[in-house]
């Protein structure tokens, strides 16, 4: 199961093979670290749990307040 | 040919025709984009050159992740608004996606992603604080009208973000309207399923439907997606386009990947470079032409209420972008709320559907099997109808033409393209291929080895200047040209893009903040 934030659908998965011989174009210059955390393409798993403010509720709550002309504080 | 000089009506020149590998950002106004026109074979304003482009982009830029810089967009809250102690923030995550360009003095076009499945449909609830999954769906032959489960009427509407009630000057509000919608949620809380998620009641695979959201009733809480472009999983694992069948009743949906990119063809506005002024007799300033000026419509960003335009700005500081329009009918269509130039909460940028950006057109046939469908592709030219006659020969006895509006809501930049390659859902291939048959593969190729060649020049030209800190993501989202993508990308009002809302992530996965003076690790 998935936990909260993981990504549920990736775009790709680079192994440890691949991450070792990332270079930048034609250059001896080694990519170190692991690769980011989110990818483009990616699926995210947010279940926000009862209670919690949810992202769609914040978007809600951003244009409600929007429209009533209040700004964040 | 040579100029001839007409009669006293006027002097006629030939048109000039297009070069072939030379693709330049699209200006037609009035026809809506591609069509091939009757005289020449090569449409330089194609679609399909940016499809072809972004998959060359994709293979080039974001197989390696260059370039590439996640974050997680905190979104601010109004005030009296209390996140519970150790409760999940309310986030967008999204990825901002560089690409190198020769055109731009900054050497860098920037690409944003929101990703799939950051509103979910199963945080909604009803008045009775229950969740609202699909209760039922109809159809007819254009659209599903989806149904979501509750008690809704004029005095218990859809809630927050699907509808936003009047208030004053500022009419009803859908914000989400435009948005991708799939229905990938099976129970509250569960998982996203994607294409190889097995039903354990079952053993096959769950499978899902993408389409576009029309438009909402608030009252019936009943939503129109749009059957044209949508794309079904079935339970073989496989992608294909237009669903055959409608969004699943019981599940909840989840907003597909949302893009936008700060490239002059997306947003349909020119750059003026300060490098090459008084270099060449190209135009010094940005003009906008005259077909797509909205007369007075404009954008002011302000810091502490004095005109700041100045690309890169700290970390800490937060600018206010103000859309200013005359009146209502010089919005752009479909348009969410009609900004007036007295009304100084116009801060938004048509975020719930992007500028009008032409349709892209489909010479196809309907689909018998599918009611309403046109089935993607190659153009078929099967446009007439025919009877034998007693000599052999062929009488045409009707003639019809198939163009229909095809797929996605708005026409992509070869950078967007890219990042729908890179989504893993092939993005159709546009209709308007603009060249004769005969030379498709020649041309073809040349068009490629210019993208690779313009793309290597790009990168060393990059590589020679170097980004500077304030170049990249968060740090250059309030210049002129990010800040009306950012609205566009994170769908919330201009007011509630702030500085201190990014978390950003570096290459090991750690994750900064800009606004407190975090920096990734060397």
């Amino acid at each position: 199961m998935a936990e909260f934030g993981e990504i549920v659908d990736a775009t790709f998965v680079l192994s440890a093979e691949q991450v070792e011989i990332r270079k930048y174009g034609f250059s001896e210059i080694l990519f170190s670290g692991t690769p980011t955390v989110y990818h483009v393409g990616d699926v995210i798993n947010l279940p926000y749990a009862s209670g919690e403010i949810s992202t769609m509720q914040a978007v809600g709550l951003a244009w409600g307040a929007f429209a009533s002309g209040v700004t964040p504080e | 040919m040579a100029k001839k000089s007409g009669s006293s009506f006027g002097t006629f020149d030939r048109s000039p025709i297009p070069e072939v590998n030379k693709i330049l950002p699209i200006r037609t106004e009035f026809s809506k984009g591609s069509v091939p026109n009757s005289l020449y074979s090569v449409d330089q304003e194609s679609a399909w050159s940016r499809w072809r482009r972004g998959f060359e982009l994709y293979c080039k830029a974001t197989i390696n992740q260059e370039y590439s810089y996640p974050f997680d967009y905190l979104i601010p809250l109004p005030p009296g608004t209390v996140i519970p102690p150790g409760s999940n923030p309310p986030k967008i995550p999204g990825v901002f996606q560089g690409f190198p360009t020769a055109n731009k003095e900054l050497g860098m076009h920037w690409a944003g992603v929101r990703l799939a499945g950051s509103l979910r449909f199963d945080n909604i609830r009803d008045k009775d604080g229950d969740p609202s999954p699909i209760l039922s769906v109809t159809e007819d032959d254009d659209y599903w009208y989806v149904q979501i489960s509750g008690d809704w009427s004029a005095t218990n509407p859809l809630p927050a973000p699907l509808f936003i009630p009047p208030v004053g000057p500022i009419p009803k509000q859908y914000p989400i309207n435009g948005e991708i919608l799939e229905d990938r949620v099976v129970s509250v809380g569960g998982a996203v399923i994607n294409s190889q998620t097995i039903d354990p009641t079952t053993q096959k695979r769950y499978g899902y439907v993408q389409a576009v959201l029309i438009s909402t009733n608030e009252t019936t809480g009943v939503l129109k997606l749009q059957k044209q472009g949508s794309v079904e999983s079935t339970p073989d694992g496989v992608l294909r386009t237009p669903a055959t069948r409608p969004p699943n009743v019981g599940r909840y949906l989840i907003t597909g990947a949302r893009y936008c990119c700060s490239c002059q063809d997306f947003n349909r506005r020119d750059f003026a470079y300060m490098t090459t002024l008084g270099q060449n007799n190209k135009k010094l300033f940005p003009r906008t032409r005259a077909a797509t000026a909205k007369p007075g419509r404009h954008e002011i960003m302000s810091l502490r209420g004095v005109v700041d335009n100045s690309a890169m700005t700290d970390a800490t500081v937060n600018r206010n972008m103000q859309v200013v329009s005359p009146s209502p009918q010089y919005n752009v269509p479909p348009t969410v709320t009609p900004n007036t130039s007295t009304d100084a909460r116009s801060l938004r940028d048509n975020p719930g559907v992007y500028r009008d950006f032409g349709n892209v057109y489909l010479r196809n046939r309907p689909s018998p099997s599918i009611p309403g469908a046109v089935a993607d592709g190659m153009p078929t030219y099967d446009d007439y109808s025919t009877v034998t006659n007693p000599d052999g020969s062929h009488t045409i006895t009707s003639l019809t033409d198939y163009w229909t509006p095809l797929l996605d809501e708005v026409r992509y930049c070869k950078h967007i393209y890219a990042m729908k390659f890179a989504e893993k859902i092939f993005p159709p291939e546009p209709s308007d291929i603009p060249i004769d048959a005969e030379g498709i593969v020649e041309w073809e190729q040349d068009l490629v080895a210019k993208v690779n060649k313009d793309n290597e020049k790009a990168v060393y030209d990059l590589t020679v200047r170097g980004l500077s800190t304030m170049d990249v993501p968060p740090y250059n989202c309030q210049a002129p040209m990010m800040m009306p993508m950012m609205q566009k990308l994170f769908n919330v009002p201009s007011t509630f893009v702030l500085m201190s809302g990014f978390r950003m992530f570096d290459k090991n996965g750690t994750e900064y903040n800009p606004s407190t003076g975090g920096s990734p690790a060397s």
